[in-house]
């Protein structure tokens, strides 16, 4: 007998006892009422869950202890060793002996496999993962912490390991990738590419975006985003532009991207992206989107603030046309880039805007901008205050006041984001 | 005759029974379904700040606390909201014309001075006197607004929208305890939404036997007094199977006033808080999403499973039932002002389930019960119980219930919602207080309700009385 048809036998067995039992079980209660035996099959149906799970309980507890004992010996094993790596000590270059020095390994195994099994490096790069977020050392020399990385085998484990498991791993472990910036294979990224879960697709792009030459961004000339995009996006993307462009490589043209998108939600993302990395060279091709697309108010809205911010001054007459007409919230948006441009030519339609509206934000915003615009603003300010009507006149005592003027600086700075060097943990 | 209204009685009662145990059932299917969702897409705390701090694109939030009379503990307040750790966001605290020296010491303590500021009333509130901020950067994020006296937290929450000037705002209690990463587990779940967030509920329970050091919860626990042990237990239900299991289809029907994060446009827009209502926080929710349904945007509710905010709960039974009686009022309230969204698909399946579901099971429940219990006293006269058959329907609910239990247990370690200091004892309290609640917790649930019900219809008026707090355990330095 081998083994499957013992298997089969048992299995056999346990239907026949479990079928015996359960039609004795009905024979009991058949000669009772309908609501006795939906009562008893209720109850007995609750009790089977609480066993499930209270025996998933237990399982999931014994799991945890393994790992929690699994972890300590990483820690004992290895934790001085990735304190090290992971301090000031590890400032200047290192080579891959004085790295083995460090974990106190022999150097003649350098090169061989170091730690045992999988079950080992997941720990192992777990517990570097948690520590390298933690720490968020900037003192470390990244260099070493990839020559650390390949001297014990990690990288071609989370290379192996993306390709292979189920998704929450994949992400993770494409996430780890990318936090620790290691080299990924080309063929990792075109597999991850093709994958059935949109977020292992995304995190393949934006590795993508991060490492390869222009021509293989053309996969970006669709509608991609539209099917979903949120504010992890946009952090995504945001990081990945600046990795490249620190690398040395082209930026792509985000204006043309933005073109591409029908959903506003990613139409403004890329707008936004084009702020960001002061794509001020494509700002043109966003008049075509300025005229056809007056509707969409958060659009109108994003693209008046990335003129302004990058003093696309050639947009100054489609924003002064549009003021009137916009609603409040882009109001508001067009005349801080009018703000920013401050060529004289629009301090008027400031002017207009600050009249012509009844929302006590609009107008208080409208003050705002004419206190910014330049000396001649400034002096149009505090005629406008000497006339202005006693409801007025706390809006205008709001920016002779240096703790609100302190905030009016931080809110310009949110409101324009200006150094992408912040951008995602740089 | 009789005997016709006696059997229509029980038949209907065990159709209900069974109908609110399978209604059950598809809630904890809901609520597993949600948590293997957010154990795919939602990472450790320690990820999620690593991506949300360093980035300027994490979402700016103001945390607003309105604060009456607090003297005693206003100052371990602030402090402690101010250990919020996130990278982005303002405290602002609404003095509603206290009149102890609430105002006095936050002056004193952080320096206050009063300034100018921009303030649209874009919501009712009664009008603002002033508005205090820091000269110490250290406190930069402090905002304190004095208000003349509204008399209800939801006029002190509305004036705090007033001087909000973040895309999101979190309305909490002055004396909760929030836990530091809870912002960044709210705005995970924001910044991953491809659509538009426009609430987020958090799990809150109860600080009543807890260790606190610093304003920080330090050691969790059960509390050891029966009444907050049931509520506990009550709490932990209720966030991790019905809220999270209705997050599951985007149909949260109530983020909780006590920790609840809330677009702050959508918000205004909808009106605020109702100053008049007893459950502002539910109004306001379906106020939103009406909001939303009728000009047409889509949205998204969702709950974050793991514990975000502590607060102390009433300690005694007095004060328990007096804190039911003003939730049944506010129940019946609800149903009777936004009875149009009941069955309405249009509400999508807020309209078309959770408030039918609510209306069904959470509102007719207690009228029920007491009716059935009433009804089983004249049977026990009258010599008409079978009781083979009565300890048989309760027994499956008791076994039913002890299922929830668990369920309860297995979903808190499964999603690490509650970090125990001790898990076996927690969970053996929790277990055995369940075994109790059928007993002593329900029938007063049940009678408080009943008596709120009444006074709502015999319009009797209520006066709001505080929960006295006993304080919570504090850690010696």
């Amino acid at each position: 007998m081998n083994t499957v048809s013992i298997l089969k036998y048992y299995f056999n067995l346990i239907a026949a006892y479990v079928t015996y039992y359960f039609k004795y079980g009905i024979s009991l209660f058949s000669d009772y009422p309908a609501e006795i035996k939906v009562a008893v099959s209720a109850s007995a149906f609750s009790v089977l869950l609480i066993i499930i799970m209270i025996v998933t309980l237990f399982y999931l507890s014994y799991q945890k202890k393994r790992r929690i004992k699994l972890n300590r010996r990483i820690e004992k094993r290895f934790g001085k060793g990735i304190d090290f790596m992971l301090s000031e000590g590890s400032r200047k270059r290192m080579s891959r002996y004085e790295i083995a020095d460090v974990f106190e390994i022999d150097r003649e195994n350098v090169g061989k496999e170091l730690l045992k099994n999988n079950r080992e490096k997941e720990a192992f790069v777990d517990y570097f993962y948690q520590l390298f977020i933690t720490v968020r050392s900037d003192l470390a020399n990244r260099d070493n912490i990839t020559t650390f990385l390949f001297l014990f085998g990690i990288p071609e484990f989370l290379e192996k390991e993306v390709s292979l498991r189920s998704m929450k791993r994949k992400v993770r472990y494409m996430s780890m990738i990318r936090t620790f910036k290691l080299p990924v294979s080309p063929w990792v990224i075109n597999k991850l590419l093709s994958s059935k879960y949109l977020r292992v697709q995304r995190m393949a792009m934006y590795s993508n975006i991060m490492l390869s030459s222009d021509s293989d961004l053309d996969y970006f000339e669709t509608d991609f985003f539209d099917k979903h995009c949120c504010i992890k996006d946009e952090i995504e993307l945001a990081y990945s532009l600046q990795r490249r462009r620190k690398a040395g490589r082209k930026l792509p043209n985000l204006a043309r991207w933005a073109n591409l998108q029908k959903n506003e939600r990613s139409q403004c993302m890329f707008v936004r992206l084009m702020r960001r990395f002061n794509q001020l060279q494509y700002c043109d091709q966003l008049t075509e989107l300025y005229k056809t697309q007056p509707r969409k108010k958060k659009l109108i809205e994003e693209i008046s603030r990335t003129w302004g911010y990058l003093n696309y001054s050639d947009g100054e007459d489609l924003l002064v046309d549009a003021l009137l007409i916009q609603p409040d919230d882009t109001k508001v948006a067009i005349m801080h880039a009018l703000t920013r441009f401050a060529t004289g030519k629009s301090l008027g339609a400031l002017l207009e805007g600050y009249y012509n509206t009844t929302n006590p934000h609009v107008r208080f915003e409208a003050i705002r901008c004419i206190y910014n615009y330049g000396e001649e603003g400034r002096a149009k300010f505090y005629e406008l205050k000497q006339n202005a009507l006693e409801t007025d006149l706390k809006l205008f005592d709001f920016f002779d006041n240096p703790i609100t003027l302190e905030k009016i600086r931080l809110d310009k700075e949110q409101a324009y984001h200006p150094s992408v060097e912040t951008v995602y943990n740089s | 005759m009789w005997i016709a209204i006696y059997y229509v009685f029980c038949y209907l009662v065990f159709g209900y029974t069974m109908l609110l145990m399978l209604s059950y059932l598809y809630l904890v299917f809901m609520s597993r379904q949600s948590q293997k969702h957010i154990d795919v897409n939602i990472p450790d705390d320690e990820t999620i700040k690593y991506f949300l701090q360093g980035s300027p694109l994490t979402p700016a939030v103001s945390i607003i606390a309105p604060a009456f009379n607090e003297e005693v503990t206003i100052l371990d307040n602030v402090n402690s909201l101010m250990q919020i750790d996130y990278p982005n966001f303002e405290i602002i605290i609404v003095n509603d014309a206290s009149t102890d020296r609430t105002l006095e010491l936050l002056i004193n303590e952080y320096k206050l001075v009063e300034v100018p500021y921009d303030i649209a009333m874009k919501v009712q509130s009664k009008p603002i006197k002033r508005v205090l901020k820091s000269t110490d950067p250290k406190y930069s994020k402090l905002v304190v607004v004095d208000k003349e006296h509204g008399g209800k937290k939801a006029d002190g929450s509305n004036a705090g929208i007033n001087v909000c000037s973040n895309k999101y705002f979190v309305c909490t209690d002055v004396d909760c305890i929030i836990e530091p990463m809870a912002l960044y587990r709210m705005m995970w779940l924001v910044v991953n939404s491809h659509r538009p967030m426009i609430g987020v509920g958090a799990t809150m329970l109860m600080s009543n036997g807890c260790i606190v050091e610093d304003g920080r919860v330090v050691e969790a626990a059960v509390p050891n007094t029966l009444i907050p042990m049931f509520q506990q237990m009550e709490y932990l239900r209720s966030f991790l199977i019905s809220k999270l299991g209705w997050s599951g289809i985007n149909a949260l029907p109530n983020i909780s006033g006590g920790f609840g994060l809330f677009d702050t446009d959508v918000a205004v827009k909808s009106g605020g808080y109702d100053p008049t209502s007893m459950a502002e926080d539910v109004d306001m929710m379906l106020r939103m999403v009406t909001y939303m349904k009728n000009t047409g945007q889509d949205f998204r509710l969702a709950q974050v499973p793991q514990v975000c905010c502590w607060t102390e709960g009433p300690n005694t039974i007095k004060t328990l039932c007096r804190q039911r009686i003003r939730w049944a009022r506010g129940l019946f309230e609800i149903i009777s002002n936004h009875r149009k969204m009941f069955f309405n698909p249009h509400f999508g399946p807020i309209g078309a389930f959770v408030l039918p579901y609510i209306f069904i099971f959470e509102f007719i429940a207690p009228v029920l019960e007491m009716t059935g219990f009433l009804f089983m006293i004249w049977l026990i006269f009258t010599g008409g119980v079978n009781w083979d058959s009565a300890i048989l329907l309760f027994g499956m609910i008791y076994i039913f219930s002890v299922f929830m239990a668990v369920f309860v247990i297995f979903c808190d370690y499964s999603t690490k919602a509650v970090n125990w200091k001790n898990t076996k004892i927690s969970y053996l309290k929790l277990l055995l207080v369940t075994l109790l609640e059928p007993f002593i917790y329900h029938p007063l649930i049940t009678y408080c309700s009943n008596l709120g019900y009444w006074q709502f219809i015999s319009n009797q008026t209520s006066v709001w009385k505080p929960i006295q707090r006993r304080g919570v355990k504090k850690k010696k330095s």
